[in-house]
């Protein structure tokens, strides 16, 4: 299922770089929208902030229908300590122009899957689509505010997919 | 409101002392992973296809000591990596950062006596104003790979 898994990152990034075009961060010597899959970084004692980090958490099938159904739950954490020109008492403001965002860029929720071990990626036969977001409460850690949204992204398994 | 506007004269003793003062308890060199440049921009950097290829930034002299005695069980080991000012500052201007923070932040860990090292926490001292020992507090890598760095 990892081709739901890029087509998924890559849905959000492109759509990010859409939404907001100004929100990019620099890693490992790239400007790039600020999104990012957590399993596929170095791993890091803190979460960046202004950013769409993505984690990877559970993983499940339905094997009743005529292909597998894979369901996997995507957590995209986020936080922000608002704008150094607010000695950032904006990050409430922040914090929600994030939420926003990231509403956006899950609409529509769906979209074609992808084969991005091939170059140029490949288009497969199936879509991925996923379930509305659920935002879990704001988190206050000193400056930092932040929150996790929940989302649930299905697939098919297709013929000869891993 | 009051200001110190006593002369103080920059000689970099406090550079010097703590230079000698690591090379004098066990000064060896640890490696920051670097990301190379110039970065990887394609889909496959980002989704974990491409190699980073991180490169080994020199850093010495450095002292680097267990942070405590006891372990616990599934937690990996602490360690504490105590960094000279002067080779900080050095690797900022080689790399052209902007600060020593953002150098700790570009680094994937610390490779040092070929093994791997999370960095967990970072914090420093100075000397009127200047940075002259930064303390790292790094985790020992779970993957247990052995790193190659330029001496071997």
């Amino acid at each position: 299922m990892q081709n739901a898994k890029d087509t998924f990152y890559i849905s959000l990034r492109s759509r990010l770089a859409t939404v907001n075009p100004e929100r990019t961060m620099t890693l490992r010597g790239v400007v790039r929208p600020g999104i990012l899959v957590e399993e596929a970084e170095a791993p890091a004692a803190q979460l960046p902030l202004d950013a769409f980090v993505l984690r990877w958490t559970k993983f499940a099938t339905d094997e009743q229908l005529p292909s597998i159904l894979a369901h996997m739950t995507c957590e995209i954490h986020y936080a922000t300590a608002g704008t150094q020109n607010n000695a950032g008492l904006d990050r409430g403001r922040a914090l929600e122009e994030m939420d926003d965002e990231l509403l956006q860029m899950l609409c529509p929720s769906s979209t074609v899957k992808m084969n991005y071990t091939q170059t140029p990626a490949a288009q497969m036969g199936t879509n991925i689509f996923w379930s509305q977001a659920v935002f879990a409460p704001e988190n206050t850690t000193r400056e930092r505010v932040g929150r996790v949204a929940t989302v649930e992204v299905f697939a098919f398994q297709e013929q000869g997919e891993q | 409101m009051s200001a110190d506007f006593s002369t103080q004269n920059l000689d970099g003793h406090a550079f010097r002392l703590a230079d000698s003062l690591l090379r004098a308890n066990g000064g060896t060199t640890a490696y920051l992973q670097m990301p190379a440049t110039p970065g990887d921009a394609s889909d496959a950097g980002q989704l974990g296809l491409d190699a980073p290829n991180f490169q080994p930034l020199p850093l010495s002299p450095v002292a680097f000591r267990r942070t405590r005695a006891t372990m616990t069980e599934g937690e990996p080991a602490r360690y504490e990596l105590i960094v000279s000012g002067s080779a900080v500052s050095a690797a900022v201007g080689a790399m052209q950062v902007a600060s020593a923070d953002l150098l700790f932040q570009m680094a994937a860990g610390v490779a040092i006596a070929n093994e791997l090292f999370l960095i967990e926490a970072v914090s420093l001292s100075e000397c009127q104003g200047a940075v002259y020992v930064y303390r790292l507090l790094l985790r020992e890598s779970a993957s247990g790979w052995q790193m190659q760095t330029t001496q071997d």
